[in-house]
């Protein structure tokens, strides 16, 4: 780890202030015996994340959350949406608003593929905050013990889609409806408006399968811009009571559940679109 | 009332679980085996429910004397296989022979006693393969490390475990195998005591993977719970301390001191060559760069196993004051 808990603890008291550690303090999680959860998750890396993540949030990005009510205060569920920006800074957003929106405070634990398990600190940094690599197995056992998941089904793809691609849904994966009908748990549907123009991404470079990143890209400007994020969260789909947990070994039926999602997600990125009065406004 | 075989009895988790078997009641007799002499075998001894044999596992006609002798003569109805050679650097066919075929002896042997119902084999959480594409939080169903490039260490207690797992439910004796945390002590054959146990522990920058921690007492507690036990099948035994390798570090009092991870592998190379460690960084890189936690919800479920031995950590006291 970069560095102990109590560190976390000074550094999110100073530059977050109170009302950072309370929610902190408030946030109910799985400690595993020594402040930890198994995943390495720890509230004052929480509140670290938290403090990182609310400049961007409040004044670069300026966030502006829409239908948050539709996030379940309590047991298993997941967020599925779409993803973009070169840079997951998407994910930072919707991991904030959701820790900002729920009381008490829930962590969305996103699930990252498989290469940012493997990246030196930005692992543990991710692991501290909440973040879990995208296996069957962690995301299993965080549904069991009633955790939120926060999934983007386009994946890398969606990351790396070009500039002239954006809001258009890449491929769909299925992985998140399979794992919300097995465990009964809801999925929302979350619309990210913004993301997909803060880094206009023009080309990608294949890189060896050696090294630890999928591609390197091309974008038109070195860090993202300033763009307003408009996140939508659509009403709860409740495949629990079309499917039973056996259905998930289905693949019609999973796949029927996940265009459902896919298509509320591209319903709401619309509805975003058409709300929002320009690309930093 | 039963009468307890336990190989490995002189390491120092066999002697606790041989001193916990002696008080247990629902004992009648427990047959230590050993590679030591009598003399210097146990340092403790009870005339009416212990006795000790010496005997070399790795000598087939000596199992077989042990088994068809002095255990059929005291009705053994359980053994306990705890020995396995533990020093991780040894290796050849006299090393894969304690560890494998003496295991294979004593399943062969068992199905056709006419008094052994039941083989408990400790195995270790080594056997698993940790990947960054594989689940931080390890079921029985996890992958197996059959890398044939993985060291004989790896390669004899996936092998060994496998013997048994094969032959569940072919054999008559019930086979358990409990694939157990690492232990932090003397003797445990545990790297990760191994490499807490020098004052700078070194890491690869930039990663702290979770780990988990069985004390020997959890262990006997497992054991026991499968010696008692009914059914077969294969059992995660985590220990109850979950945290990250630096915190690991901190409260047993060294220094985690992180360095480019290309680095770490030649230095403890060289710490070994100069002091004789055990600690080889080769056999612990994986676990080293991410997370390995053992999920015992199914012992916990079948067996009534569930950790409650935490590690007494020597300076865990001054990290929670400093904390």
């Amino acid at each position: 780890m970069p560095f102990p808990p109590r560190v976390a603890s000074v550094l999110s008291s100073v530059f977050g202030g109170p009302s950072v550690r309370d929610r902190a303090h408030r946030l109910h999680f799985a400690d595993a015996g020594h402040g930890f959860d198994q995943f390495g998750m720890h509230p004052d890396f929480v509140a670290v994340g938290d403090t990182i993540g609310s400049p961007l949030y409040d004044r670069y990005f300026r966030v502006k959350s829409y239908g948050a009510e539709n996030i379940p205060k309590t047991g298993a569920a997941i967020l599925a949406a779409n993803h973009s920006g070169s840079l997951p800074v998407d994910g930072a957003m919707l991991w904030v608003d959701v820790y900002r929106r729920t009381d008490p405070p829930r962590t969305a634990r996103p699930v990252a593929d498989h290469f940012v398990t493997a990246l030196p600190v930005v692992s543990t940094l991710f692991a501290r905050c909440g973040v879990v690599g995208g296996s069957r197995g962690n995301a299993r056992a965080l549904l069991e013990s009633g955790e939120l998941l926060m999934i983007f089904p386009e994946g890398v793809p969606g990351i790396g889609k070009l500039f002239k691609d954006r809001y258009h849904l890449q491929e769909w994966r299925v992985g998140h409806c399979e794992l919300a009908i097995r465990h009964r748990a809801p999925v929302v549907p979350v619309g990210i408006v913004g993301a997909e123009e803060q880094m206009p991404q023009l080309a990608k470079i294949p890189v060896p399968k050696s090294l630890p990143i999928p591609y390197i890209p091309i974008t038109a400007t070195p860090l993202p811009l300033p763009v307003r994020y408009h996140i939508h969260y659509g009403a709860p789909l409740r495949f629990d009571l079309e499917y039973t947990p056996d259905d998930a070994d289905d693949p019609e039926k999973v796949h029927a559940a996940a265009q459902r999602v896919k298509a509320e997600v591209q319903k709401l990125l619309e509805k975003g679109l058409s709300m929002r009065e320009g690309i930093f406004r | 009332m039963r009468s307890v075989l336990v190989t490995g009895a002189t390491t120092p988790l066999g002697e606790r679980l041989v001193r916990s078997l002696i008080a247990d009641t629902r004992v009648s007799h427990v047959l230590a085996v050993g590679k030591e002499p009598p003399d210097r075998a146990l340092p403790f001894s009870h005339e009416q429910r212990l006795t000790y044999v010496q005997v070399d596992l790795t000598k087939s006609r000596q199992v077989r004397d042990l088994l068809f002798g002095v255990a059929r003569d005291r009705s053994v109805e359980v053994v306990v296989h705890l020995s396995q050679h533990r020093s991780a650097r040894d290796r050849g066919h006299k090393v894969h022979q304690a560890n494998v075929e003496a295991l294979r002896s004593i399943l062969d042997l068992s199905d056709r006693h006419p008094t052994i119902r039941r083989v408990v084999v400790r195995s270790f959480s080594v056997v698993y393969r940790v990947s960054m594409d594989l689940p931080v939080l390890v079921t029985e169903d996890h992958p197996l490390n059959l890398d044939p490039r993985a060291p004989q260490y790896v390669r004899d207690r996936v092998e060994a475990d496998l013997t048994a797992c094969t032959r569940m439910g072919l054999t008559n004796a019930e086979i358990v195998v409990l694939r157990c945390a690492e232990a932090l002590g003397p003797g445990m054959g545990s790297q990760l005591f191994d490499y807490l146990a020098s004052p700078v522990a070194l890491r690869p920058a930039g990663f702290d993977p979770m780990v988990n921690v069985a004390t020997v007492a959890d262990l006997v507690s497992a054991v026991e719970a499968a010696t008692h036990g009914s059914g077969e099948g294969v059992f995660n035994i985590p220990g109850a301390d979950t945290l990250p390798l630096s915190e690991a570090c901190r409260k047993w009092g060294c220094v985690s001191f992180p360095m480019p991870g290309p680095l770490v592998a030649p230095v403890y190379g060289l710490r070994h060559r100069l002091t004789g460690s055990e600690f080889s960084y080769g056999l612990n890189r994986k676990t080293m760069h991410f997370g390995f936690v053992l999920d015992g919800t199914r012992a916990g479920e079948v067996l009534g196993y569930r950790p409650s031995h935490p590690v007494d950590w020597p300076v865990g006291g001054v990290v929670r004051m400093g904390a």
